[in-house]
């Protein structure tokens, strides 16, 4: 369950993590190039209204400009008729929309009698159209700019936006045109004015945004229009924002003023803005200044909803990696389950049903494979496990058999005793003894079969038989090894062979025959106490060469005499240092032999001392020891 | 235990080193078995680096006499070492395998 847990949240982690990283980088890019280009859509829009706008107002006032002079050939050809003055000048109002008002401002006294003498006409605040008579003492036009600079310049002006006191009663800009005589001198200046009104609707008609500031200004940076908040009518603009510390304002006036067109950013300490700038008529300039955070709130506003429907659906990405990432890896858990159910021993664990074909179905496989090879193996453990404590039980039951064949009630009468010990290195082994009395005498015999274990015990076991038998149909010796010769030579295709040293004590002379096959000599131990490897003709082993003719020798034993017997486990016994037994120290041994030992006695000590010469060695050869008394009377 | 085999027709040099007991008789039987499988041969073992033979080794040397014997071979054992020589002449093999 854990490995699931954390394993499923690792991955969906790590692909939260990067497919955010892909996200934000993505929506990055995107912005990058939105903010690029909607800035440059914004500018070039502003720069097209803007210019349009002004084209539009340029339009207009020329038109009011051809009006006028047009209208000057008119004046000019019926100048003595002054109720047709009031005539005409109502026509221009009537006929020209943008035109609010029109006069012919005669100088003074051109007509007699008359000093001031101005027919005007104009749309009333009710919008009807009016004419009355401009000049008089409280609106002395002789001494205001639309009426003074073309009269004293003889040359055509535009004046500067003005509220026209007594006039029109609004504020306007006033196109004058002076109507000259054939003496060059001006007779008159013909006006037409037009309203601010109109230039402010025009003008607010660029309103891109209601963040966005309009400002118009005059030819010498003083202010006419805009939406700037305290400043005033004619005020310098220059020195309004100047008190403001801010130099791109200043910069933008003075390209304002000399006539530039183009476009520059603007910060404050606020906002940051970008201005689109260009001149519009008679020295005058307009501009836009418009701050980047409306033009962007769209875009802005788009950044965060595409970051909300982001975050929805990485969260949504993320729980669904998890459910599928766990119920791919629900398998992985069910095979930890299966492991572990495995790991205490029920090797028939329930796997999880695959459906898939990819890797956990392999993992699959390989599982179940790894579950049926266990479960076979169990059982040929099983099975030889089986088998081998069979064997084991028969190889004790075989060893059980072969000791119980080696004599273990031992004679101790007044003329002889016999004790003997087998110990076989395994379970059994090819060495054995016998004794048998009969009548006056005793037969005994010690053997080692060549090799070891089960061969060598069977080898053993017809060896002892044929003794067993053979002395009780009383033969010679040689005779008897010769026919335990012949029985095993026999049909021996292994070429087992057997070592005997067999004798014949007649217990009431002391005469003793005996013959070595192939056997350890044995060691003599005399009454005196005086200890000697018996001399002894070699004859072949036992079971090499059928037919062959032993010899038999004979000695005679003096009582008190002893008999020591041993296979080759005695003088070959190892000890770590792998150095024997030897000869010799049986000899010692046997030297060192109490006359009150017993033949028991002489077993016993004798595999003690080989224990204590071997030690910690394991015992590599059977053992066996026989040891035969003939006593005094 | 190490055997080395030299043959010249029919004649094998037999170099025999070390000792031969149960851990190695098997071994012993296998290196011997170009000297069982020959015919008329005629077999001398040197014994000078040989120090011990148990009764498993004397088992492999009376079939190689057996087999010599029936194939019209012959085996010769030399430069035995005393302590070897003694374990030959004990079991009687003296008797039955040529030793010089």
């Amino acid at each position: 369950m854990k490995l699931s847990r954390s394993f499923s949240a690792r991955l969906s982690t790590t692909i939260l993590v990067i497919t955010s990283m892909l996200f934000i980088i993505s929506m990055l890019v995107v912005l990058y190039f939105s903010h690029k280009i909607i800035e440059e859509e914004a500018k070039k829009n502003a720069a097209a209204m803007l210019s349009t706008t002004s084209l539009n107002i340029i339009h207009t006032l020329a038109e009011a400009e051809s009006t006028v002079k047009n209208m000057a050939w008119l004046v000019e050809e019926r100048i003595e008729d002054t109720t047709y003055m009031y005539s005409i000048t109502s026509a221009v109002v009537v006929i020209n929309e943008e035109i609010v008002g029109s006069c012919v401002a005669f100088r003074p006294n051109y007509f007699k009698g008359k000093q001031y003498f101005a027919p005007y006409a104009y749309d009333s605040e009710d919008d009807s159209l009016k004419v009355k008579q401009l000049g008089n003492d409280q609106y002395n036009y002789f001494k205001m700019e639309w009426f003074t600079v073309p009269f004293l310049t003889k040359k055509p002006h535009w004046s500067n936006p003005y509220y026209d006191q007594g006039g029109g009663q609004i504020m306007m800009t006033t196109y004058s045109y002076p109507l000259l005589n054939k003496k060059n001198e001006v007779i008159a200046v013909i006006t037409a004015d037009i309203s601010i009104d109109w230039l402010t609707q025009q003008l607010c008609a660029l309103n891109i945004n209601d963040d966005s500031k309009i400002l118009l200004v005059g030819d010498k940076g003083q202010y006419i229009f805009g939406n700037l908040p305290g400043i005033g009518f004619q005020e310098d603009v220059i020195k309004y924002e100047q008190a403001k510390k801010n130099p791109d304002f200043v910069q933008l006036i003075k390209n304002m003023t000399s006539q530039k067109k183009g476009t520059m950013p603007m910060r404050t300490s606020h906002q940051y803005s970008f201005a689109v700038y260009g001149p519009l008529y008679n020295g005058w300039s307009t501009a836009i200044i418009s701050p980047y955070e409306n033009i962007f709130a769209k875009l802005n506003l788009m950044q965060f909803i595409i970051t909300i429907v982001s975050i929805f659906s990485l969260l949504l990405l993320f729980i669904s990696c998890h459910r599928i990432i766990k119920k791919l890896t629900r398998p992985v858990t069910e095979f930890s389950k299966a492991a572990l159910v495995m790991a205490q021993g029920d090797f028939h664990a329930q796997l999880p049903q695959i459906k898939t074909e990819d890797e956990i179905k392999d993992l699959h496989d390989s599982f179940e494979h790894m579950q049926k090879s266990i479960n076979h193996y169990i059982q040929e453990l099983k099975t030889t496990t089986a088998t081998k404590e069979r064997f084991e039980s028969e190889l004790n039951i075989a060893r059980q058999i072969q000791l119980s064949m080696v004599p273990t009630e031992f004679p101790d009468n007044e003329r002889f005793s016999v004790h003997a010990l087998l110990q076989p290195a395994r379970e059994v082994g090819g060495d054995f003894y016998d004794f048998k009395e009969k009548g006056d005498n005793v037969f005994f015999v010690i053997g080692d079969v060549s090799g070891k274990g089960v061969p060598a015990a069977l080898v053993m076991a017809i060896t002892r038989a044929a003794f067993r038998f053979l002395s009780g149909l009383g033969l010679t010796i040689d005779k008897m090894v010769e026919k335990i010769n012949n029985t095993l030579s026999a049909r021996n295709k292994n070429n087992m062979f057997v070592t005997l040293f067999v004798g014949k004590i007649n217990l009431t002379t002391g005469e003793m025959y005996y013959c070595n096959a192939g056997h350890n000599p044995i060691v003599i131990r005399h009454a005196d106490g005086h200890a000697e490897y018996l001399h002894a003709k070699s004859n072949i082993v036992v079971g090499a060469f059928e037919n062959f003719n032993y010899e038999h020798e004979v000695t005679q034993l003096e009582k008190g005499s002893r008999l020591i017997l041993y296979t080759d486990g005695v003088t070959e016994a190892e000890d770590v240092t792998k150095a024997q037994y030897g000869d010799s120290r049986l000899l010692d041994f046997a030297n060192k032999i109490d006359d009150k030992d017993s033949a028991k006695d002489t077993v016993d000590h004798l595999i003690t001392d080989v224990k204590e010469f071997t030690g910690e060695a394991t015992q590599n050869d059977d053992i066996t020891i026989l040891t035969i008394s003939y006593k005094q009377d | 235990m190490n055997v080395t085999i030299n043959q010249e027709g029919n004649k094998y040099n037999v170099i025999l080193e070390g000792r031969v007991d149960t851990s190695n008789a098997a071994q012993f039987e296998q290196d011997l078995k170009p000297l069982m499988e020959a015919s008329n041969a005629e077999i001398q073992i040197d014994c000078s680096d040989m120090t011990y033979t148990s009764s498993q080794g004397l088992r492999y040397f009376l079939m190689l006499q057996k087999h010599v014997m029936s194939h019209q071979g012959s085996l010769v054992l030399c430069n035995m070492q005393p302590q070897v020589k003694e374990v030959f002449d004990i079991t009687g093999f003296s008797n039955i395998i040529k030793i010089v």
